[in-house]
């Protein structure tokens, strides 16, 4: 037999394999480039590099928020060769089950992956990326760990920045930031495990803004992550960027002396300024030291304790607190009134206590003296008239109609919703309409009577602070007002455009000029229910409020604004418990209006007086 | 007889060259690789490129040692290198195993590894036994000396384990296909026992390479296709994947059998129709064997195939080896990222493993791309075709015996180790010959050819 032919097959086997053998080699190396990505995404890493967070200042240039450099300490488990976790342990002053139990916790920390296509579950860790082992060191702490870090392969400590507040003041208003949690970083790949976040306040609105942009440097990087070499020259890499500086309309001077005066006192104090809306101060009595809550380790010291304070100090009062404003609201229901013509500047109202209860006081006989005196029968006369118009025969449907239109009202001076603001965390507070009472009474079951308490700011009526401030505000611009907002600027540009367009009430400007008279004789004339107030060189218009409270004391209320004239300040004085409006919201309103307009305080007796005062232990 | 002196004009030049530029390259490669720029030197002892250099001077010291002495020599001690080559096969069985296989047999800081010598050894002797035995190819003892003498090695590499070189044994029976010895006589033994049979022939003992693709070729579907299931366009029904295997073959042997009836006479039919029969029975016992015996094969080994065969998708885990270095060598793009320019496969960043060894086709293909890969790939058939040359020119069959299995050695290590570069292998560990670094391939390779080259040298001297 001869089996020469069989060289053939093996040879065309061979040449066979040869041939295929090219063919794919052509189309991975030269056709299909996805192996030239996946070779990019094995090698070429890209390193990025956090900028500290944006700066902030306030309106005078202090600086409110500031960067300090801590340490992290960076665990690689790859290059851990041994580890004596025993010495390590004291090294960094923890047990030895602690130091086990933190690589536990890491790794569990960073959450499971699962893949659909393969059906399996693996986990994010990976061994060659570097976790922070120990977060937040500060230089003297990592100073000690740093020297004996060569006989503990795998750990190396890496700067970090943290927040610092130079105040200690503004903690409601800044909020706080904290580490991402799996969440977050799957909702905005930008962060990565360690990253933070705000979480509250202008930290939380203003977040893409103070994150600034991370830089990234791309490098070629063995398989044990160790940089080889900057990738192409370093041509694609490029800078992080910090965030531009940012500067608020916060006076922290004020807000200082403010977050004093109210100590040992529940409530807030809201200032803005009138002609920009800019919010000067925002207080939230009780507070805390924002820099309690300023990295991992205070967080999970102090965070519990402050959650747990009954006082709240967490909660931003003057923004998500609603109360019933009280008298201060008598300020609106006249303003309302005369724009919709059912009294003029003239009317008068017999002061008919069987209607509703008041102090005594002289015959309201002019709007202006109804504002003085606060006369609550002036005010239920008044609101009377506005929800029953009259243009409905039926009494039930007349009240529909006007109650509704009154709301209308209440909406465009910002009340009875949120205001559409860099201000975080607002409740709208309460106005409320037709449909409100039709469902707790039933549709045409209520009339004026019914909803009486409304018309001196009782009742269902609720207002946040920020709102009560704005009333000031809107009072001290004759009818108009800017949103209410923090920030004036980022680096060049200046407030956001929604924060440069003027909101009109739907009352007319020449109806202010009698509120605002009434108001002034409040503090500046006998009679006037705010004479603590009162300053001789400072024209201050302003309105008490005193709300019942069904649980304890009466709350103490007081909204103002001042110079008179060209006002720069409107505000709101809410105090907890503490009674009469003039006794004790009325002269913290003063002295705040003292300090931010001459930026010294003249009184020291009112001022001793305040300081001195502990309302908040009161029932 | 020709004057011993001439011996330079009889050497076969083109395949020497081709040698000599296969270790160049590899050498290249290794520098390139392993470099490190505190022992520049090529020539640094301490590093793998100074080693191979010595490596490659040994093996050139070897290839002259195997010139000095007459070729007769291999031929009548074949039986002691044999022997000698198997008891080192032995001996490593009791070194202490490194990576789970005994595989090294150490002598100081230097180990050799016995598995890549006793290919020689099974070369020799098994040219050397079938060359004896003038056209008795067709006989039982034969079949079974033979198979033996290529199966004893086999058994023992088993025990090491390593499997890659367990795979390039069986490149041994092409060299059996060339010569022409048939498995029939065992296999008639077999089925004439069965009353009513007598074959004369069958095509499965005689046409066992193609067999042999077609089993491979049966395997690879098999487990393809019994992963799924197939409800046949009928909601509700889930039928196995081997279930649709064998209704495929069913329906093929149907077809073969129209085809063949159509053309033959009445007897032939029936003749047809059992071997039909008996094709569709063997094919059927494979694919539901291969399921079995899939399941039986330890479970990286059986990851490897399943990642190969695209079943199972695990680019970090089990799949990382073949993914990264299919990764460097596809981006090596059409002219490579330069010498010493690999970023996933320098020993520094160590993306690849074994880069230096096993996978040293990725530094090469990264570093000079497409081209560099042709050059590659036109090198090793041009060497692949001259020995099946130089085989094909001997009138001695023994040389020609011998030249085939240098020949199907060296494709076997060349198709796998750029298979399982490019993806198309599983991952098993054998070298790449004459490039990868490392003293017992380079050494065995070498002798290996240098045996042949001496061989051709004097082919003109022998009669049978």
């Amino acid at each position: 037999m001869n089996f020469d032919s069989r060289k053939i097959v093996i040879i065309t086997f061979i040449a066979t394999i040869g041939v295929i053998y090219t063919f794919r080699l052509f189309y991975m190396q030269v056709i299909d480039d996805t192996w030239t990505l996946r070779a990019q995404e094995i090698a070429e890493k890209r390193h990025e590099i956090t900028p500290p967070r944006g700066v902030i200042f306030d309106r005078n240039g202090r600086k409110v928020v500031s960067n300090e450099t801590y340490y992290n300490l960076m665990m690689t488990e790859a290059d851990i060769t041994h580890l004596d976790t025993v010495a390590f342990a004291k090294l960094i002053g923890w047990t030895p089950e602690k130091v086990k139990q933190r690589f536990i916790e890491i790794r569990v920390g960073e959450g499971k992956f699962y893949n659909k296509y393969s059906n399996k579950t693996t986990s994010n860790y990976q061994k060659v990326r570097a976790y922070p082992f120990l977060k937040e060191l500060t230089l003297e702490e990592i100073a000690e760990i740093a020297p004996h870090l060569e006989d503990f392969p795998g750990f190396k400590e890496e700067p970090t920045s943290m927040r610092k507040y130079p105040y200690k003041s503004g903690a409601n208003i800044l909020g706080y930031i904290a580490e991402v949690n799996r969440e977050d970083i799957v909702n905005d790949r930008y962060y990565r495990p360690g990253d933070n976040m705000g979480r509250s306040g202008i930290e939380r609105f203003y977040e893409l803004q103070l994150r600034g942009q991370k830089g990234v440097k791309y490098i070629v990087t063995s398989a044990l992550n160790n940089a080889i070499e900057a990738f192409a020259g370093g041509k694609y890499d490029t800078i992080a960027k910090q965030s531009e500086v940012m500067k608020l309309g916060l006076d922290v001077v004020l807000q200082t002396y403010g977050e004093q005066l109210m100590q040992n006192k529940k409530g807030c104090v809201v200032a803005i300024e009138p002609s920009s809306g800019e919010v000067l101060t925002m207080i939230s009595a009780p507070s805390y030291d924002p820099n309690l809550l300023v990295g991992k380790r205070n967080i999970s010291d102090n965070y519990p304790a402050l959650i747990r304070d009954e006082n709240k100090p967490l909660f931003p009062r003057p923004l998500a607190s609603e109360y019933p404003p009280g008298s201060i609201f008598k300020l609106v229901q006249s303003l309302i009134g005369l724009q919709e013509g059912v009294i003029d500047v003239n009317t008068g109202f017999p002061c008919n206590k069987s209607l509703v209860g008041c102090h005594n006081h002289p015959y309201p006989s002019d709007i202006m003296k109804a504002v003085q005196f606060s006369c609550n029968p002036y005010y239920y006369q008044l609101t009377k008239r506005i929800i029953q118009e009259g243009k409905k025969p039926n009494v039930f449907a007349d009240a529909e109609v006007g109650l509704n239109l009154w709301a209308k009202y209440m909406h465009s001076f910002g009340l009875g919703q949120k205001l559409d603001s860099d201000i975080t965390g607002q409740r709208p507070g309460r106005i409320p309409d037709a449909d409100y009472y039709d469902k707790w009474y039933g549709h045409h079951q209520w009339a004026f009577s019914t909803i009486r308490s409304i018309s001196i700011g009782q009742g269902e009526v609720a207002l946040t602070p920020l709102q009560m401030a704005n009333i000031a505000a809107i009072i001290a611009n004759k009818g108009w007002f800017y949103t209410p907002h923090f920030v004036k600027s980022l680096g060049n540009s200046g407030p956001l455009p929604e924060f440069k367009k003027k909101n009109y009430t739907m009352v007319e400007a020449k109806h202010f000029p009698p509120i605002i008279e009434g108001m002034r004789r409040v503090v500046n004339e006998s009679g006037g229910t705010a004479r603590m107030a009162r300053m001789s060189d400072i024209v201050i218009c302003g309105k008490t409020g005193t709300v019942e409270n069904p649980h304890g004391k009466d709350h103490s209320v007081f909204i103002a604004f001042a110079p008179k004239d060209n006002p720069k300040i409107a505000i709101a004085v809410f105090i907890e418990n503490a009674g009469f409006g003039g006794s004790w919201a009325a002269p913290i309103a003063s002295l705040m209006i003292e300090k931010y307009l001459k930026g010294k305080v003249t009184d020291s007796i009112k001022e001793k007086r305040i300081l001195d005062a502990h309302l908040s232990s009161m029932p | 007889m020709r004057k011993e002196n001439n011996i330079t004009q009889d050497i076969d030049w083109p395949l020497l060259v081709s040698y000599l530029v296969l270790v160049s390259m590899g050498l290249m490669t290794v520098y390139s690789t392993a470099f490190d720029p505190e022992h520049p030197s090529i020539f640094d002892f301490s590093m793998k490129y100074g080693k191979q250099v010595m490596w490659i001077g040994v093996s050139l010291f070897l290839g002259l040692l195997v010139f000095l002495i007459d070729s007769s020599i291999y031929r009548k001690f074949a039986v002691p290198i044999y022997l000698f080559t198997l008891s080192l096969l032995v001996l490593v069985l009791f070194m202490p195993a490194i990576n789970g296989a005994h595989a090294w047999l150490g002598f100081g800081s230097f180990g050799i590894q016995p598995a890549e010598f006793a290919k020689i050894g099974t070369a020799l002797l098994l040219s050397s036994y079938l060359s004896n035995v003038n056209m008795h190819l067709q006989n039982v003892k034969t079949v079974l000396i033979s198979n033996a003498i290529i199966l004893v090695p086999m058994a023992l590499i088993i025990l090491q384990p390593d499997a890659g070189t367990l795979v390039v044994f069986t490149s041994f029976l092409f060299v059996l296909y060339r010569e022409g010895l048939s498995y029939d006589p065992l296999i008639l033994k077999i089925t004439n026992a069965f009353p009513g049979i007598r074959f004369k022939q069958t095509w499965l003992g005689t046409h066992f390479i193609p067999i042999m693709f077609y089993v491979v070729f049966l395997c690879v579907i098999t487990l393809l296709v019994s992963v799924n299931t197939f409800s046949f366009y009928m909601p509700g029904v889930a039928v196995p994947g081997i279930v649709g295997v064998l209704i495929a073959l069913l329906l093929l042997a149907a077809l073969i059998y129209l085809l063949l009836s159509r053309m033959s006479s009445r007897r032939e039919k029936r003749r047809a129709l059992l071997v039909v029969i008996l094709g569709f029975v063997l094919s059927a016992i494979i694919a539901l064997s291969v399921n079995f015996m899939f399941q039986g094969l330890a479970s990286h080994q059986k990851a490897r195939i399943e990642f190969v065969l695209g079943m199972k998708d695990d680019p970090n885990g089990g799949d990382y080896n073949r993914f990264r270095a299919m990764a460097a060598v596809g981006s090596g793009g059409f002219t490579g990222k330069g010498y010493k320019g690999a970023s996933l496969s320098s020993v520094r960043s160590n993306h690849v493993p074994e880069s230096e060894t096993d996978f040293i086709f990725c530094p090469f293909a990264e570093e000079w791309g497409f081209v560099g890969s042709l050059i590659l790939v036109s090198t090793y058939m041009f060497m692949l075709f001259r020995i099946i040359v130089i085989a094909e020119r001997q009138r001695s069959r023994y040389y020609r015996i011998y030249g085939y299995a240098v020949g199907m050695i060296l494709f076997y290590h060349f198709a796998i180790n750029i298979g399982m570069n490019i993806g198309f292998v599983p991952v098993i560990g054998i070298p790449l010959p004459f490039f990868s670094y490392g003293g017992s391939s380079m050494m065995s390779f070498s002798i290996l050819l240098f045996v042949l080259l001496k061989l051709d040298s004097q082919r003109r001297d022998v009669l049978y």
